[in-house]
């Protein structure tokens, strides 16, 4: 799962800034315009529009009319003998001990990465932004650098750190007379690895997205407070915090968003094993439709998981974005 | 992959199959052999790397027929072959794995063998098996692969074992005397869980002469003689024989070499894994046959090649596929690639009718078995791969985790 491909702006995205007010503005004198003007923008529209509608816009209603029949290899070269079998996909979902397990397993990867990656993304803003005065451009760099590299050399890496006979872990812990769990073999130890390489893989999107917020923060308003005598805890509850909350929100979203959909970590490392304790929804909507040909099945998985985040980011949104008032 | 993605990929599949009903099958009419023509040909890892090499001879012989390769990776072969089966583009010719054939054929793309041209006596039994289903024949079988045993002979010396285990008591005891007098970690590597482990487990299962489905198309995984092979293979894991750890991407060779593994089934490629990789250990293993329980017998696998139904060149596919089949064409492709041929009359001559190590692959083959060619295989296969996981795990009975696997592949097989 990488967050790099979401809205790059994170301060527009959430900000009650008066642009939005000047927006509407525009909008409205291009209303009243000459129809030419029109003509214009639906012209230079055309492409994103055409590209959406087949790639985005198609697909998705082509889903969920898949989703209420029971479309299987067979039906490749015979669509339309597709049998309309109502929400039997649905009701069957939820009774099914796998997906149920998926949906748990990926609950419990959002639950504990989202804070981890936020609370370690943000500490590595400040960190970079305050502490380290030299090389602060090579740190930057380093915690980003998880971000834009390709999950095939990820997986080599960390395989080599988790490794339960011959890892860099398990040597470390040998040289001190311990022992290092199993951690890719094990049931209880799986999902914290795949947990702990996704947050490496993705502090730097938060940090990076910290780091314009925080240069955001007027220096005055953290004089003024430490004038007030603030120590640095009180600076960060008091200042950093509430001043970036536009931009955590932000970054939470986008991170609970990109782990609801994780599939990268589970595939390349574990291929949700072993038991099945490392099987996410996206995992196990991929093996349904592409290794077993599920498709209405795994179409009303790709349902249900869309109804999840839509819920959760919608109850995040109201949530947090609340407080800020 | 994020959701969007997903989304679009399934669905697109639709997309393409909606669009397919519109063209309709051409059949009809095709291309004369001797016409000028551009064959397609999709062929999955080495085979189609090294198959450029083969259709540039092909073609000096015959110059009105230009031969035009694409290499997939297997990782892409089966999503990318279903998605040009629903486009109606399939390749002239492909190479089908064993385990996609009944799939496709189900599904109404391939074109039927023809059994005056290609004669199921040439070739090995479960290879031909493999390129069947439903009684008809879709695919000419290629190469075939099968397992047997690779074991080190200087750590045996150490551990006093004088030949190879013939029986899977000798096995069991082989693998516990290279443990306890030659100090190796695990006695025997074999697959504990996760995808495909049903690999490991076919040799267990054929030589104590259980099956998952029988030849009349019945599950059959809960036999007395499956449920024996299982907890045979699950006491090398209660005994710390085997590692009982699940580690995807596990490469044994690497332990092999390092005397960690002294023991392991594999296949074919493995030989040249390990003369190129461990050169230090060259001469210090040897392979064996697959040690016996009621038989001994190991699972075949392979691939054959099929003609698409759609192709307007059948004709020069089939003299394409008889080139490559041939047992002339056979011979050549294993000097290339060290496939095993499928075709019995290539191992009369050369290498593979001297040498000792390809004897032993030549008789495992003999009695290889194949799974039979099934839609779901992949499925099916999945739920054993289940059962045996819980099994070595030390969570389930293997009578137990074989029912389960029975009565949900019941509903699977056709």
């Amino acid at each position: 799962m990488s967050l790099t491909t979401g809205p790059a702006v994170p301060q527009a995205a959430v900000d009650k800034s008066p642009d939005s007010a000047g927006n509407s503005g525009r909008a409205r004198r291009g209303r009243r315009s000459l129809s030419k003007h029109n003509l214009t923008g639906w012209l230079f529209s055309t492409p994103f529009l055409v590209l959406f509608g087949v790639f985005m816009l198609f697909p998705i209603v082509a889903t969920l009319l898949m989703s209420f029949t029971d479309f299987g290899a067979r039906n490749v070269t015979r669509p339309l003998e597709a049998e309309f079998v109502g929400l039997d996909n649905y009701t069957q979902l939820f009774q099914d001990d796998k997906f149920l397990k998926a949906l748990f397993n990926t609950a419990y990867f959002v639950v504990v990465g989202v804070p981890a990656t936020i609370v370690l993304g943000l500490l590595a803003a400040i960190l970079l932004n305050n502490g380290i005065d030299r090389a602060r451009t090579l740190f930057r760099v380093g915690f980003y650098a998880p971000v834009v590299t390709t999950i095939v050399a990820v997986a080599v890496v960390w395989r080599f750190v988790l490794d339960p006979s011959d890892g860099l872990i398990a040597s470390l812990a040998s040289e001190v007379g311990l022992t290092a769990p199993d951690f890719l073999g094990s049931e209880t130890w799986a999902m914290p690895s795949l947990i702990t390489m996704a947050v490496w893989r993705n502090l730097g999107t938060v940090m990076v997205l910290c780091i314009a917020g925080l240069q955001a923060i007027p220096a005055e308003v953290r004089e003024a407070a430490r004038l007030d005598g603030a120590g640095a805890w009180q600076e960060l509850r008091g200042i950093t915090v509430p001043l970036l909350r536009p931009t955590l929100l932000y970054a939470t979203v986008i991170t609970t968003i990109g782990y609801l959909n994780v599939f990268e970590e589970p595939f390349v490392m574990t291929q949700g094993g072993p038991s099945d304790s490392t099987l996410t929804v996206s995992l196990d909507m991929y093996r349904e439709g592409f290794n077993f040909f599920h498709m209405g099945y795994a179409s009303a998985m790709a349902y249900v998981l869309f109804v999840v985040i839509m819920g959760i980011t919608v109850l995040q949104l109201r949530l947090l974005k609340d407080n800020t008032r | 992959m994020n959701r969007a993605v997903a989304t679009g990929s399934i669905a697109l599949t639709l997309a393409s199959a909606l669009t397919l009903t519109a063209c309709g099958g051409s059949g009809g009419a095709g291309v004369a052999a001797d016409a000028k023509q551009t064959l397609t040909v999709w062929a999955m890892g080495t085979e189609g790397e090294k198959l450029g090499d083969v259709a540039k001879e092909y073609e000096k012989a015959h110059s009105n027929i230009k031969v035009k390769i694409t290499p997939i990776g297997w990782d892409v072969a089966h999503q990318k072959l279903v998605a040009a089966a629903a486009a109606g583009k399939l390749p002239d010719v492909m190479q089908m794995g064993g385990s996609y054939l009944g799939e496709f054929a189900d599904m109404g793309v391939l074109e039927p063998v023809d059994t005056k041209t290609f004669r199921e006596g040439d070739f090995f039994p479960a290879a031909w098996q493999q390129g069947s289903y439903d009684g008809k024949t879709y695919g000419v079988p290629w190469y075939v692969d099968t397992r047997v045993l690779f074991y080190r002979t200087d750590l045996a010396a150490k551990a006093g074992i004088k030949k190879a285990p013939a029986t899977m008591a000798e096995l069991r005891s082989a693998a516990e005397a290279y443990q306890n007098k030659a100090d190796t970690k695990w006695g025997l590597s074999i697959q504990p869980g996760g995808l495909d482990t049903v690999q490991s487990f076919y040799q267990f299962l054929y030589s104590a002469g259980g099956a998952i489905i029988d030849d009349n198309g019945k599950a059959v995984v809960n036999s007395d003689a499956a449920v024996k092979a299982l907890e045979n293979y699950g006491s090398y894991f209660d005994k710390g024989l085997s590692e009982k750890s699940v580690r995807p991407g596990y490469d044994v060779t690497k332990d092999f070499n390092s005397g960690a593994v002294p023991m392991f089934f594999g296949g074919p490629w493995i030989t040249n894994l390990l003369d190129e990789n461990y050169p230090d250990i060259k001469g210090k293993w040897a392979v064996a046959p697959v040690p016996a329980d009621e038989a001994s017998v190991s699972m075949a696998g392979g691939s054959s090649l099929a003609v698409s139904a759609d192709s307007d060149h059948k004709a020069a596919a089939k003299e394409l596929v008889s080139y490559l089949t041939g047992a002339k064409g056979q011979a050549d492709w294993f000097e290339r690639t060290n496939d095993l041929p499928a075709n019995t009359a290539a191992w009369k001559t050369g290498e593979l009718a001297t040498d000792p190590t390809m004897q032993v692959w030549r008789k495992q083959m003999d009695t290889a078995r194949a799974t039979p060619s099934q839609p779901k295989l992949t499925e099916i296969t999945s739920k054993v791969d289940t059962a045996i996981e819980s099994v070595t795990q030390g969570k389930s009975s293997a009578k137990a985790a074989l029912d389960k696997a029975q009565s949900e592949i019941e509903s699977l097989v056709q």
